[in-house]
């Protein structure tokens, strides 16, 4: 470039004849502030990731899963404890939404989300001291029912929150379907323990054999606490409403699980079980089945074929490779047998999904089937028992009828969990209990404050996915697995049929995270500018800065960006970034106009000094 | 109106015969008018540059022009911005006199684009009009393509047509004669490619009157 014509300012002074020294990078940035030939300027905004927003409680899996990739496992622990109260237990238990949401899957294989979780619910329990504090007291009062889930969440966010919180529970122990419904071979009764343990390390106080409507009244917990969260979850059991259903032999899937959960159980199994359901219980049941002693395990499904059997599809693989039979297309109509099952009357049945009349058609023109068992164990869902409950506020599905916010009315009263949850179309599990818990504990808390409820907003465009992102910088690579018992071993103990990660697996399960739509500080940016025009004042998130008047807006980070978290921005949308120049070449105000006046001033000089 | 200036600041390589189109033109029918006109180009912004900013130069005279050999406007009295972002960044108001006219190519209204523009009290009337949708909203694209095949020079980048005015000149000459009547409207239609683009924009220029100057 010829500097001819336009102004040299001082510090560009030609050391010898003909020669003008390169400016530095700073002083060139100066000198030409290319900045005004951008017409599209990039602007890094994160984005929701899609695990995020499918989790059931909101948990930052994108955040922590960078923080294990960093080696932050506390970091992290303490990011995840901010929306989920006991991570080892969902590490465990859940049904991962996330996972399905997971971006990696439409790639190659999902990241295994829970595997990780596991690790870092495993950290937190080993640790002396929890992360989490009470909150400032506030001299608040909370009672919350029931310490399941739901219960579990809420009254460790108000715990959070500075409240004082009571939880009733109707059993002898605490933990609600966490250690009713889940056998321990998924879920250890130590880690439940631990979890309980850390709550109470909180400050919440726990009563159990407390059942509402027995030993407290509705009016009583109106009298003695500020608010009340009712968790109270769906206790009891559906029937079949088959003919002898009442005889000896005849089980119902949750109360089998929960009394063996809770050592209460004095069931002794027959050597052949049938399980009748198709869903996540009937699975547990019949698995547990096996241990209890059982040789031959038949689940009876309504459904005609596994795919349409409402149940993790993992779960029914490590049902079917510990040997459990599956006879599809059977509905059980009658319970044959004098005093004791000796066998059950079957028809051929298909699921027809009808609404208001039965979902089930049973064919009875065709010959009954008659199908030999010692015992059969009923898992087809379970329902609320409310008879405690004002009827105002009940429902016509036989729950509580609460706002959007999970409010009773304009009472202080709040429910959460499946007692809410049950035919909203949400999915029963943990994870959407525990965000449940979570958001009425938030709303209780603006409601005591006096403060106005809003409720929960995502824009849909924020939510990031595939095709915004740069896959080029992603090589296809295999998810981690979890080391598993071999089923034939698994089928006669106790122990966790899944093993936890170890922090090598952990580190490089997390590694596969694309941090869809998030600054994850790659670097990349940095790397690809053509200008030096990015800086990175340091290596942890989101601390680059774009010098706005240099950057020409070429849109190469933009392009290159491989999470999508940059974008481009019109210029014109931006009141600020305005750099004037006179020309392409000289900055403002006025070199040109400088040399202009020095023409005009020739004149007057000393011939000597021109 | 006896001696007008006419500055287009427009992007080098992109939208340079854009510029050179709007200057030609306008200066073309102003001899056809019997006037005295000049348009030139500039070489002292290395317009062969993508993106950078260049300006193409236009004067119009009832009498022979006495500065034919100054390469520089010094007191534009019409300025026309090809590409709206460069509102943000150079004093392309320098040395205009009052009663001036301004001339964006953006889809923002004059009241959004006022607040960008150095020392609007000069300005008679600030004029927008939405030329890249007018002309062709996808022109931008096609005309990286062809750029693919030949940037090395300035003169004919990505020109596959002598027409004058094909794409996003056609609406701002006509935002200039229309805002202005520099020339003759009837004169310089006949020169435009793009004359349902030029017409369009006869009806949809955003026209901001500002600070009448008495005559």
């Amino acid at each position: 470039m010829s500097t001819k014509g336009t102004h040299i300012p001082d510090w560009l002074t030609v050391p010898f004849a003909g020669i003008t020294p390169a400016p530095s990078q700073e002083k060139g940035q100066d000198l030409f502030p290319t900045g005004n030939w951008r017409s599209i300027r990039p602007v890094y905004r994160d984005k929701l990731p899609p695990c995020n927003n499918a989790c059931g409680t909101n948990e930052k899996i994108q955040g922590y899963l960078d923080l294990v990739k960093r080696g932050k496992y506390l970091d992290a622990y303490a990011l995840i404890k901010e929306d989920m109260p006991f991570p080892s237990v969902t590490g465990r238990v859940c049904y991962h939404p996330c996972e399905q949401a997971c971006n990696r899957g439409q790639y190659d294989e999902a990241i295994s989300i829970r595997a990780v979780e596991r690790f870092l619910g495993d950290l937190g329990q080993a640790l002396a001291r929890d992360v989490v504090k009470p909150g400032k007291p506030n001299g608040k009062k909370v009672a919350v029912v029931g310490s399941g889930p739901a219960g579990h969440s809420a009254a460790y966010q108000l715990a959070r929150l500075g409240y004082k919180v009571t939880i009733l529970e109707k059993s002898p122990k605490a933990g609600g379907l966490n250690r009713g419904g889940i056998p321990d071979w998924v879920l250890p009764q130590r880690v439940l323990d631990r979890e309980i343990e850390r709550l109470v390390e909180l400050g919440v106080t726990i009563k159990t054999n407390v059942e509402v409507g027995k030993d407290v009244t509705w009016d009583g917990l109106k009298k003695n606490y500020d608010a009340c969260v009712l968790a109270v979850g769906l206790t009891e059991p559906n029937s079949v409403r088959a003919e002898g259903e009442n005889k000896d032999g005849v089980l119902y899937g949750l109360p089998f699980l929960r009394d063996i959960g809770m050592g209460t159980s004095k069931v002794k199994l027959g050597a052949r079980v049938a399980v009748i359901g198709g869903g996540n219980t009937a699975i547990d049941c019949a698995r547990e089945a096996l241990r209890q002693g059982a040789v031959e395990v038949t689940m009876i499904t309504v459904e005609s074929n596994p795919e349409e059997m409402p149940c993790v599809p993992e779960d029914l693989h490590d049902m079917l490779e510990e040997g459990v039979e599956l006879l599809h297309g059977r509905a059980m109509t009658a319970v044959l047998g004098n005093g004791r099952v000796e066998a059950l009357q079957l028809y051929r049945a298909r699921f027809s999904g009808a609404i208001n009349a039965s979902p089930i058609t049973v064919n009875r023109g065709a010959p009954a089937e008659r199908f030999a068992v010692d015992n059969v164990i009923i898992a087809v869902g379970q329902h609320a028992s409310l008879t405690w409950l004002p009827k105002e506020f009940k429902n016509e599905r036989g729950t509580i009828n609460v706002d959007r916010f999970g409010r009773l009315g304009d009472t202080n009263f709040f429910a959460a969990g499946d007692i809410v949850q049950w035919g909203s179309g949400q999915p029963l599990m943990v994870v959407n209990a525990v965000g449940d818990g979570k958001r009425v504990a938030f709303n209780l808390d603006k409601v005591l404050r006096g403060e106005p409820l809003e409720p929960r907003k995502v824009p849909v465009d924020v939510i990031m996915d595939l095709n915004r992102m740069n896959m080029t910088y992603f090589p296809h690579f295999p998810r981690v697995r979890q080391a598993m018992l071999p089923p034939v071993s698994r089928r006669k103990t106790q122990g966790e049929v899944i093993q936890p990660f170890t922090e090598q697996q952990a580190v490089e399960e997390a590694s596969r995270c694309f941090s869809c739509g998030t600054c994850n500080a790659c670097d990349n940016c940095y790397l690809v500018c053509p200008e030096p025009c990015i800086v990175r004042s340091a290596r942890s998130n989101g601390l680059y800065k774009i010098l706005v008047n240099y950057c020409k807006g070429c849109r190469v980070c933009i392009e290159e960006c491989p999470t999508g978290c940059l974008e481009g921005v019109p210029e014109l949308d931006f009141d600020t970034g305005v750099v004037r120049m006179d020309t392409a070449f000289a900055i403002s105000p006025g070199l040109h106009g400088r040399q202009a006046q020095e023409l005009l001033n020739l004149g007057s000089r000393p011939a000597k000094e021109i | 109106m006896s001696y007008t200036e006419l500055t287009v600041w427009t992007r080098g390589i992109i939208m340079d015969k854009e510029g050179r189109d709007i200057v030609n033109s306008i200066s073309a029918s102003a001899r056809l008018e019997g006037k005295f006109a000049q348009a030139m180009e500039n070489y002292v912004d290395n317009p062969d540059r993508t993106n950078a900013p260049t300006r193409k130069y236009c004067r119009l005279s009832d009498n022979v022009l006495e500065n034919e050999l100054t390469y520089e406007n010094e007191k534009p009295n019409i300025v026309v911005l090809v590409e709206g972002t460069m509102v943000k960044g150079w004093d392309y108001m320098r040395g205009m006199p009052p009663g001036g006219t301004l001339v964006i190519n953006t889809h923002y209204t004059p009241e959004y684009m006022i607040r960008f523009v150095p020392g609007p009290e000069r300005l008679a009337q600030l004029v927008c009009v939405d030329a890249a949708k007018l002309a062709d909203h996808k022109w931008l694209y096609y005309r990286l393509g062809q750029l693919g095949l030949d940037r090395l020079s300035t003169e004919g980048a990505a020109e596959r047509s002598k027409a004058i005015a094909p794409d996003i000149a056609a609406p701002l000459i006509a935002a200039v004669v229309k805002s202005t009547g520099i020339v003759k409207r009837e004169t310089i239609e006949p020169m435009i490619a793009n004359k349902k683009a030029f017409q369009m924009a006869l009806d949809e220029l955003h026209i901001m009157p500002l600070n009448p100057v008495a005559a």
